[in-house]
C-alpha cells in the first residue's frame, strides 16, 4: 500500500484540479496529516479547486476530517468522491460542531456556582465529620454491653503499623530537632551569661511542644494518609460494601481500631520522641556550652514539674484522635476515581497538620499558667 | 519475512513462571482479515497470551511477531509506531479515570501531534457515533458511565487511531445478554465499515457464535486446534469436544433463526 500522495494539474479555464492517490489513513505509518495539512493549506484556500478522490486507495476518519475541514465543512461539486466517501463526508457532516458544548465556561455565574459549591462542600465535610464521630460514640456504646465484640486484633494491629514502626522515624526527627534548638539556643543564652538555662528551654519545649507537634505531624504524614488511601481503596473496590454485607459494622471494624489504636499509642510515641529531642538537646548543650549530661539530668525534674508530662499525654492523646478522624473522613469521600485518591489523601494531611497546629495553639494559651 | 496474509505469527513460544508452566512450545498464526477467537478454561493462558501479542509481557522463549516484527526488538519509535497500529480493549476497559470521555478518546489522538483541536473534536464526535453513544456522553467521567458504555467508550478509545488489528479481552464479560448482543453487533458493523483483524479471549459462547471466524482453542499448554467452529467437531480433545457441544446447540439455533423468516 502506497502513502498519501496528491498531484495538481492545471484545467484549461485556469483553475486547479488535485489528485489524490494512495492510502489517506492513519494506517499508513508514514503518513503525517499535520504535513500533508501544510501541503495542501494554499490549494484549501483556494475555492475554485478541484478535488479528485476517485484513485485513493484509503480515506479514513482521520484523513476525512483532515480535508474536510480544510473544504470549509462542507462538499460541493468540486469535490469528485467515491460512494463510500461520501458515506463518510455525510456522517462527519451530522456531527454535532464544537461550539454547542462552549457553554458555561469562565463567566460570572460559572464563578458564583464555583464559590457556592465550595461553600456547600464545606457544609457537607462538616456534617460528615459530625456523621462519623456520632457512629463512633454510638458503636462504643454498643462494644460497653457487648465486650466480646471489642476488635482486639485490629487495634492491636494498629498499634504495630501506627506505633512501632513509626519508632526510628520519630526519633531521628526528635534528636535532630533537639540539637539544632540547642544549638540555637545556646548562641543566645551565652550572650546573656544565662547557660544554665538550656535545660529549662530544652525540657520544657521537648516535653510540652516539641514531642507532640513532631508526632502528630509524622504520624499524619505515615499512619493518617495510609489509612485514607487505605479506606479509599476499600470504597472503590467495594470491599467495604462487602463487609456491611456480611453484617459487620465498618465503624466497628475499620475506623474504631484506627481510632483507638493510634490514639493509645500517640502518647507513647510523645515521650519516645520527647526522650529522643531531650537526648539530642543534652549533648549539644555539652558540646556547645560544657554542660555536663549528669548535671543536665540532675536539674531536668526541678526545672520541668511533672504536670508538664500529663499536658503532653493529654496533647498526645488529642491530637492522636484528630489524625485518625480526619484520616477517616477523607478516606470515606474518595470516589472511585484515581483523582479523587490522590485529592483526598492529600487533603487529609494537610487538613490533620493544620489543625493540629490550631489545636496546639489554643493549648498553648489555655495552659499558659500551667507547669512553667 | 513472514508469510503472507499473516498479520501475527507466535512460534515456539514458552511461559514460564517459576516452575509454573503456563504455555509450552506453542504456535500460532492469525490470519489478516479474520475474527480469531481464543478459547481455553480458566487459568488457561488465554490472557497472557494476547499480553505477549501485544507486546506488555514478553514470553520465557519462543517469538511472537506482530506485522512482521518482533516488537521487543525495536527501538522507543518504531515500537510506537507499531503499537499504534492495533487497537486494545481491555476486560475493565482501563479508561482513564481522571478524564473525561471525551479527553480518553481524544488522549491517543492528541499524543500523535498531528491534529489541531478543531480535527480531534470531530475525530471524537465520529468515534462516538461509530459505538453509538450521544454526544452528551462526551462530558461524563468513567465512574458515572453503566458497564456497557464503559466497554463501547472503550472500544471507541480503541479504534480512535484507525487500528488494523482490535484485540479484545473478554469484550462482553459483565454485559447483560441482551447488552451483549448489541456489542457483538457493534463489533461487527464497525469491523465491516473499517475492514478489522480481531483477536479477541472469551468465556462466552453467544459472543463465540455471534462474531467468530476462526478459533483457537488453548488446552494443555499449547494450542490444539485453529480451525472454524464447524471444523471443531474433528477434533479429538475433551475439551474441544465438550466445547463444541455447546457451540453446535447455538450454531443450530442460529441457523434456525437465519433461515425462518425466508420460510
Amino acid at each position: 500500500m502506497t502513502d498519501a500522495e496528491f498531484s495538481v494539474e492545471d484545467l484549461p479555464d485556469g483553475t486547479k484540479r488535485v489528485i489524490l492517490t494512495g492510502a489517506w489513513s492513519l494506517r499508513g505509518v508514514q503518513n503525517n496529516f499535520a504535513d500533508l495539512r501544510g501541503h495542501l493549506s494554499a490549494l484549501f484556500g483556494n475555492p475554485f479547486t478541484h478535488w479528485d478522490l476517485s484513485g485513493v486507495d484509503q480515506l479514513d476518519s482521520a484523513a476525512a476530517v483532515m480535508l474536510w475541514t480544510g473544504w470549509g465543512r462542507h462538499v460541493d461539486q468540486r469535490m469528485l468522491l467515491r460512494p463510500e466517501h461520501t458515506v463518510l463526508f455525510d456522517m462527519l457532516a451530522a456531527l454535532p460542531s464544537a461550539h454547542s458544548f462552549a457553554a458555561g465556561q469562565g463567566n460570572l455565574m460559572a464563578s458564583l456556582y464555583m464559590l457556592w459549591d465550595k461553600y456547600l462542600e464545606f457544609f457537607s465535610h462538616l456534617t460528615g465529620f459530625v456523621n462519623l464521630v456520632g457512629s463512633l460514640t454510638l458503636e462504643f456504646f454498643y462494644i460497653l454491653t457487648h465486650p466480646r465484640k471489642i476488635p482486639f486484633k485490629e487495634i492491636t494491629a494498629n498499634f504495630y503499623k501506627g506505633g512501632v514502626q513509626a519508632l526510628p522515624v520519630t526519633a531521628l526527627v526528635g534528636f535532630m530537632i533537639g540539637i539544632a534548638m540547642a544549638y540555637l539556643m545556646a548562641i543566645q543564652l551565652r550572650k546573656f551569661g544565662a547557660d544554665i538555662f538550656i535545660v529549662n528551654i530544652i525540657g520544657l519545649a521537648g516535653i510540652r511542644e516539641l514531642g507532640p507537634i513532631l508526632m502528630a505531624i509524622i504520624v499524619a504524614g505515615r499512619s493518617g494518609s495510609a489509612m485514607t488511601a487505605q479506606i479509599g481503596v476499600m470504597r472503590v473496590t467495594e470491599e467495604i460494601d462487602a463487609l456491611s454485607t456480611m453484617g459487620i459494622s465498618r465503624t466497628l471494624r475499620l475506623i474504631m481500631p484506627k481510632v483507638v489504636g493510634l490514639t493509645l499509642v500517640a502518647p507513647l510515641l510523645v515521650f519516645w520522641t520527647s526522650a529522643w529531642a531531650i537526648f539530642g538537646g543534652m549533648l549539644a548543650a555539652k558540646m556547645q556550652l560544657g554542660i555536663g549530661m549528669e548535671f543536665f539530668m540532675d536539674r531536668l525534674p526541678q526545672v520541668v514539674v511533672p504536670v508538664n508530662l500529663t499536658l503532653a499525654v493529654f496533647k498526645g492523646l488529642t491530637f492522636g484522635v484528630l489524625v485518625t478522624l480526619i484520616a477517616c473522613h477523607f478516606g470515606l469521600r474518595v470516589k472511585p476515581n484515581t483523582e479523587s485518591l490522590s485529592s483526598s489523601t492529600t487533603s487529609s494531611v494537610v487538613a490533620a497538620i493544620t489543625t493540629v497546629i490550631l489545636v496546639d495553639a489554643v493549648f498553648a494559651i489555655v495552659t499558659r499558667s500551667v507547669g512553667q | 519475512m513472514s508469510k503472507p496474509g499473516t498479520l501475527c505469527e507466535i512460534t515456539g513460544v514458552w511461559t514460564q513462571y517459576g516452575s509454573t508452566v503456563i504455555h509450552r512450545d506453542l504456535n500460532l498464526d492469525i490470519r489478516a482479515g479474520e475474527v480469531t477467537a481464543m478459547v481455553g478454561g480458566s487459568g488457561s493462558g488465554k490472557t497472557t497470551l494476547l499480553r505477549h501479542i501485544i507486546g506488555l509481557t514478553t514470553p520465557s522463549r519462543g517469538e511472537i511477531r506482530l506485522f512482521g516484527v518482533n516488537l521487543a526488538e525495536l527501538d522507543r519509535d518504531a515500537a510506537r509506531e507499531a503499537r499504534n497500529r492495533f487497537g486494545m480493549l481491555f476486560q475493565h476497559g482501563a479508561l482513564f479515570s481522571a478524564l473525561t470521555v471525551y479527553e480518553n478518546i481524544a488522549f491517543p489522538l492528541r499524543e500523535l501531534r498531528q491534529f489541531d483541536e478543531e480535527a480531534i473534536h470531530l475525530l471524537v464526535m465520529h468515534k462516538l457515533a461509530l459505538v453509538e453513544l450521544e454526544p452528551k456522553h462526551a462530558w461524563l467521567l468513567p465512574a458515572q458511565l453503566s458497564g456497557g458504555m464503559v466497554k463501547r467508550v472503550a472500544l471507541a478509545r480503541a479504534l480512535a487511531l484507525e487500528p488494523e488489528l482490535l484485540v479484545l479481552d473478554e469484550p462482553t464479560a459483565g454485559l447483560d445478554p441482551d447488552r451483549s448482543d448489541k456489542f457483538v453487533q457493534l463489533i461487527k458493523s464497525i469491523r465491516k465499515q473499517l475492514g478489522l483483524t480481531v483477536i479477541f479471549v472469551t468465556h462466552d459462547l453467544d459472543t463465540l457464535v455471534g462474531m467468530t471466524d476462526r478459533v483457537a482453542v488453548l488446552a494443555d499448554q499449547h494450542i490444539i486446534a485453529s480451525c472454524s467452529l464447524p471444523e471443531l467437531a474433528n477434533v479429538d480433545h475433551p475439551f474441544a469436544q465438550n466445547f463444541f457441544k455447546g457451540v453446535s446447540e447455538r450454531l443450530e439455533r442460529t441457523n434456525k433463526w437465519k433461515i425462518a423468516p425466508t420460510h
